[in-house]
């Protein structure tokens, strides 16, 4: 897992946490700057995470820029055959993904702060569950965001074990799975 | 304020709930059949659209609102041709295109290359299809914003009483989302199944409506296409049914318009 300087470590147990509930090969972060034009990768635990997390994208590039521009949950599948897919990141990574997921993270006013991205899950269905997990998650992910932006702030310690407690919750639940099937 | 909005996991988990329809017979031939959108305007307010994209085949016009801290309004509106930033929109103009091909589509450019201010060109955008007389407007977009629950729920009833369809793409993302939550709109989730014109009423509104939207073949930039899933897919089906029955039946009303997708849903039954 990687961290940008100065990120909280409980967007890492986030980053960490959605990796395994998707059996994905990576998940990661990328929070929107001041101006509302960049996105930056600030979190990622899996392949590539760190060459990926410093980089800085437009926000209407590839698929995490669609999820921020629209506000909605997406998934792409064969993103490699696409010519609009944001290839040089991914390759600055050493990891092109067959599939991507990725979802914005909203503040209390609906204000886009950023988004979760989550490559290659194994976890897959033919249906857009996984999305309103994903959905779900980037709303937790958001919250985290805003309250340890304000690391003074009344808010800020509740949550900060937040990201420990899924990371906790889905090793449990990981452990039931694999030994329920032996 | 409604905690649990119906995901379209309402469409895609076992047996859908049957409802009862308006007893139409023959509805959906009656609706779609020989229809081609001819005389029907619709708008997709998005991100912009490649109007040279193979898939898209020309648009009629465009219009795009862009921010501008100076102008009075916080944005100013550019008419003309423009290019569509990242694929969203003429993802959604290629599906409307392929299933009503003599629709008259405009692009609608609210999405910039920034995320600011997100709220208000939305508004702007549903505004100028209302006030332009389009007859159907796809919205796979929307917003969280309390602070545009009353703007937007405004000209959502506006659009409502002068006859433009809203159709909006509902949110995997808890809490309510505008404006597909309002009851003047056709609400739309993703389904599973590669049926096209196949539709499901939701028994457990707000979200209303599930078409197609988990991996569709879809339109996208650099006159490419991808394979995605999201809501955002489902929407512009829906927009599409809406413009091959109001081609068909043009003294049809929003409030029929969405009788009569209810009566053509797969889980409803004659009344």
């Amino acid at each position: 897992m990687t961290l940008a300087p100065d990120v909280d470590p409980a967007l890492g147990r986030c980053v960490e946490a959605t990796r395994a509930l998707f059996g994905a090969a990576a998940c990661s972060i990328a929070l929107v700057d001041e101006d509302g034009g960049t996105l930056e990768f600030v979190a990622s635990d899996g392949v590539g995470s760190q060459e990926i997390v410093g980089v800085t994208i437009p926000v209407s590039r590839g698929i995490a820029g669609w999820a921020a521009m629209s506000g909605q949950p997406i998934a792409v599948r064969d993103v490699q055959s696409d010519a609009r897919f944001a290839r040089d990141v991914a390759e600055s990574t050493h990891y092109v993904p067959d599939a991507i997921y990725a979802a914005p993270m909203l503040d209390a006013q609906g204000e886009v702060l950023g988004v979760a991205s989550v490559l290659d899950p194994t976890v897959d269905e033919t249906s857009d569950w996984t999305l309103h997990v994903l959905g779900t998650i980037a709303g937790l992910m958001a919250l985290v965001t805003t309250a340890t932006a304000t690391p003074s702030g009344p808010a800020a310690q509740p949550l900060a074990g937040l990201g420990g407690d899924i990371l906790r919750l889905v090793e449990s639940w990981r452990a039931e799975q694999s030994g329920g099937s032996e | 304020m409604t905690l649990t909005p119906a995901w379209s996991g309402a469409f895609d988990r076992g047996s859908l709930q049957e409802v009862v329809g308006l007893p139409i017979e023959h509805v959906r031939e009656w609706a779609f059949a020989g229809a081609t959108g001819a005389g029907i305007r619709v708008a997709i307010v998005d991100s912009g659209i490649d109007a040279e994209h193979p898939r898209v085949g020309g648009i009629a016009g465009g219009v795009a609102f862009e921010l501008d801290p100076s102008a009075e309004l916080g944005y100013v509106e550019r008419e003309g041709p423009h290019e569509d930033l990242v694929g969203h929109g003429t993802a959604c103009a290629a599906i409307i295109r392929g299933l009503a091909p003599e629709t008259e589509i405009y692009s609608v450019r609210v999405l910039g290359a920034n995320l600011k201010g997100r709220g208000a060109l939305l508004h702007a955008g549903v505004e100028w299809s209302v006030e332009r007389g389009m007859h159907v407007a796809n919205l796979s977009l929307s917003s969280k914003s309390d602070a545009m629950f009353a703007p937007l729920h405004e000209v959502a009833d506006q659009a409502y009483f002068a006859g433009t369809v809203l159709v909006c793409a509902a949110n995997n993302l808890p809490g309510p989302t505008y404006p597909s939550q309002y009851a003047s709109v056709v609400s739309v989730a993703a389904r599973p199944g590669d049926e096209e014109m196949t539709l499901a009423y939701n028994a457990h509104p707000p979200v209303e409506f599930g078409a197609r939207g988990i991996d569709v073949d879809v339109a996208w930039a650099d006159r490419g296409s991808i394979t995605a899933t999201g809501n955002s897919f489902a929407a512009p089906h829906v927009s599409a049914m809406v413009a091959l029955m109001r081609s068909k039946h043009p003294w049809l009303t929003p409030l029929q318009v969405k009788a009569v997708l209810q009566a053509a849903s797969i889980n409803s039954l004659a009344g």
